[in-house]
């Protein structure tokens, strides 16, 4: 094939992802534009494998492209950008136009994006109000973390976080946070990383890269950008995070309680 | 008397522009290093610039001349920036996508002419962006394929069209996104189409009328040598595109040209065989198109893993005897030297990581391992689809005898599914979901164009969509889907300079010189970007 899924790649971490940092404001998960019925949704599911399942996998789980499985995706705001999207890509990122499969084709795409986002809700394991607590004074967690404003951005926002991410992952982030990193691009998100230079050690998590630099971000919040022909020494420590592991810090109720928590963050003020 | 010399110089002058690009000088471009007269810049296809003005002492110095800003695709989307530019006395002709052609000032950068093909909207490009390579150029003619199957020669000076001819029917799948190859009297294109199950082929035009001179297809039909590597009536969809521009022999008299995959891409079930002459390459007589030799790398691919890649011409001792060689960094990540007068295989070694073969044997036929196959289920193989090099070109030293070529190291899932041919729609079979992120790489790789013994690797920080050039200078530059341009040393691979351009790099650099002054150009995202020295 030519290029073949050439086309679909590009590449990096914040800098050209785009796709994969998915948070946005309108569900387009309801009042769909137009009837989708099973046959269209089995039939969007299979030119969804022809036409998209090289970057965003076979399940729309993500890869090179954005994880579909979520109610909200960021360029999307209603079944006509979808639609748009799929059908002319998104300029300065790896969504190539699709036009191939022709308007039908197209909407039947669609409907099963958009069912890939229509998940069963999950039913929180503990109580939201106590886990805010538990949040905010034993956890500690706004030492790292911002929710609505509040808070210090050296780990990953969370005031939408029970929008993008579902009950077991939630679960394991807080237990053993290093197995579930979030990924863009399929890089390791706040992968940390240890280096030396001339100047002694820093250590911190991996912003971006590519092949004559790294920047990284230390405990501190601090940025840090390195040429590597000053690195001495540069290790990365892959299924490892910064973050550290609740399991022995909160019993299994607080846990709980904090995943409920996190559930009910939906990206309202 | 003044008057007279000015006179004189000035017809001297139309003379030259009159008589434009002949194939003499085509033949002899490497004469002409401040021009770059074809796509890989000679009939070799070596990607090499004589000029050494920029060299390993002072590319540190490298700044930026001038810039141009591609404008977005009219089509859908904005397309993506592959294109090589030419470079013809001071005039550059490059690419946008889909198909439009401008001319600029190569001093300057300012825009001469443009010229777009008036295309529908719902124009085909199933298994492939809206994408343009570059031009070819005969006399004063330009040459372009358009995503909607057309070939077009343009007036150099004007951009105003000397003729238009449909080279296939879109409506089916065929497109064409190579820039084309000018011969004696000829311009030769190949297709795109095989994701869609069209029957490839490969086509001669004469250059001043149009006409078609002459049409080899790619898998051949019921009777003819090579059918019986087809099962039924497989063939009628089977794909073999050739959507990369070949490399042409002038003593030999011979064409090179590349084929791709089988279609169906991963459900070879239906197409039981060894599927001649899908990824292989195929020497041709230009005058007639008759096929001299073959070579399959890839016998009955599920794979996707096209030879449509730049088959660079090279000589060399061998054994204590000349040889006329052709070398290929094959997609399925096996280097390949063939001896390009009889075809014979000579070397084959592994370039890149790989899980479907043993090895090669003594007549470069591939050894399985099993299990390799797309399933259902999925098949993690290494390379990806995409493979361990694609379209991007290789680069061949020959001052150095190295072989330098931007190398993925990435793995895919393979999946199975069963397929039916529609025309028009995709013909595939299946799928895959690559490796990404930390679990894939690349690197700029050099070998020894001879033995395929590899010199050094500079490490690429994600597979790269990127070619090579290697210089007089000493320097091999290339790029970085995180949009770093750079110059590395040919001796050992030390990165000597780089720029970061904020977006990806997916396109070969080139060289070219303008008032005695070298030139680099490279394009990242939608600019296409001229460097040179202070």
């Amino acid at each position: 094939m030519q290029r073949a899924t050439a086309e679909f790649r590009v590449v990096f971490i914040t800098a050209l992802a785009g796709l994969l940092c998915l948070v946005s404001s309108t569900s387009y998960a309801e009042s769909p534009r137009w009837a989708v019925d099973e046959t269209d949704l089995a039939e969007g599911k299979k030119l969804f494998r022809v036409h998209c399942a090289r970057c965003h996998g076979m399940q729309g789980k993500g890869g090179e492209g954005a994880n579909l499985n979520r109610a909200k995706l960021r360029y999307v705001s209603g079944d006509e950008t979808l639609i748009e999207i799929i059908s002319s890509g998104i300029p300065g990122t790896g969504m190539p136009a699709t036009r191939s499969p022709g308007v039908k084709g197209i909407e039947q795409i669609a409907g099963y994006v958009r069912s890939l986002g229509q998940l069963p809700a999950e039913t929180p394991p503990g109580n939201a109000e106590l886990g805010r607590v538990v949040y905010e004074t034993k956890g500690g967690c706004s030492a790292c973390h911002i929710i609505n404003g509040t808070g210090r951005g050296i780990g990953p926002e969370l005031s939408d976080v029970g929008q993008r991410r579902g009950l077991e992952y939630l679960e394991e982030s807080l237990v053993a946070p290093g197995a579930t990193q979030p990924s863009s691009q399929g890089y390791a998100g706040f992968l940390a990383v240890r280096l030396k230079t001339a100047s002694g050690f820093v250590e911190g998590m991996r912003i971006n890269e590519d092949a004559f630099s790294i920047q990284i971000r230390d405990l501190n919040g601090t940025i840090h950008s390195f040429y590597k022909r000053e690195i001495e020494q540069l290790d990365k420590i892959f299924g490892h995070s910064l973050m550290p592991e609740y399991r022995v810090v909160l019993t299994a109720g607080e846990l709980a309680d904090v995943v409920s928590y996190l559930m009910s963050l939906k990206g309202e003020s | 008397m003044r008057v007279f010399v000015a006179a004189c110089l000035y017809l001297l002058a139309f003379a030259a522009v009159a008589e434009g690009v002949s194939f003499e000088r085509l033949t002899a471009a490497k004469q002409e290093p401040q021009n770059w007269l074809m796509y890989s810049g000679t009939y070799r296809s070596e990607r090499f610039s004589p000029l050494d003005e920029i060299n390993t002492a002072n590319v540190g110095d490298l700044r930026l001349v001038w810039a141009y800003q591609v404008r977005p695709s009219n089509v859908g989307g904005a397309g993506l920036v592959e294109t090589t530019p030419l470079v013809v006395d001071g005039i550059m002709y490059l690419t946008e996508p889909p198909s439009t052609v401008t001319a600029l000032d190569a001093r300057t950068g300012k825009k001469l002419w443009t010229w777009s093909p008036n295309m529908a909207d719902d124009v085909l490009h199933i298994g492939f962006p809206q994408v343009n390579r570059g031009v070819a150029i005969l006399g004063d003619t330009l040459f372009v394929g358009t995503l909607d199957a057309h070939l077009v020669a343009l007036d150099a000076a004007t951009g105003a069209v000397r003729w238009d001819v449909v080279v296939a029917d879109n409506a089916i799948g065929f497109a064409l996104t190579l820039a084309p190859l000018a011969l004696d009297g000829k311009v030769v294109v190949g297709v795109s189409g095989a994701e869609a199950g069209v029957r490839g082929f490969i086509d001669a035009y004469d250059a001043d009328t149009g006409k078609l001179a002459w049409r080899t297809y790619t898998v051949p039909a019921e009777g003819e040598p090579g059918s019986e590597t087809w099962g039924g009536e497989s063939w009628r969809t089977g794909g073999g595109s050739t959507w990369l521009t070949g490399s042409y022999d002038p003593d030999l008299n011979l064409l090179y040209w590349m084929v791709g995959n089988p279609a169906p891409d991963w459900n070879g079930d239906v197409r039981p065989g060894d599927n001649l002459y899908t990824c292989a390459i195929l020497a041709l007589d230009p005058d007639t198109g008759s096929i001299k030799w073959y070579f399959q790398y890839t016998p009955h691919d599920t794979h996707d893993w096209d030879a449509n890649q730049i088959p660079i011409l090279f000589d060399a001792d061998m054994d204590g005897r000349a040889r006329k060689l052709v070398a290929l960094a094959n997609r399925n990540a096996f280097y390949y030297v063939l001896d390009r007068k009889t075809g014979e295989f000579l070397v084959g070694t592994q370039y890149a990581k790989q899980t479907w073969a043993a090895g090669l044997d003594r007549t470069g036929r591939p050894i399985l391992l099993p299990d390799t196959e797309p399933t259902k289920e999925g098949t993690l193989i290494w390379p990806s689809l995409q493979g361990a090099t694609n379209w991007f070109s290789p680069s061949y030293s020959p001052l150095t005898g190295q072989f330098f070529v931007a190398t993925r190291l990435i793995g895919s899932i393979y999946y199975k599914a069963d397929v039916e041919y529609e025309a028009g729609k995709p013909f595939l079979g299946g799928g895959q979901q690559a490796l990404s992120g930390d679990e894939a790489a690349g690197a700029v790789r050099a070998l020894d164009a001879l033995t395929g013994e590899r010199l050094w690797d500079f490490p690429l920080q994600s597979p790269p969509w990127a070619g090579v050039m290697a210089t007089a200078g000493g320097l091999v530059f290339g790029g970085s889907n995180e949009g770093n341009v750079f110059a590395l040393d040919a001796k050992d691979g030390a990165a000597l300079w780089n720029m970061q351009l904020g977006s990806a790099i997916r396109t070969n650099p080139m060289a070219f010189a303008v008032d005695t002054r070298q030139r680099i150009v490279i394009s990242a995202g939608l600019t296409l970007f001229v460097f040179g020295l202070p």
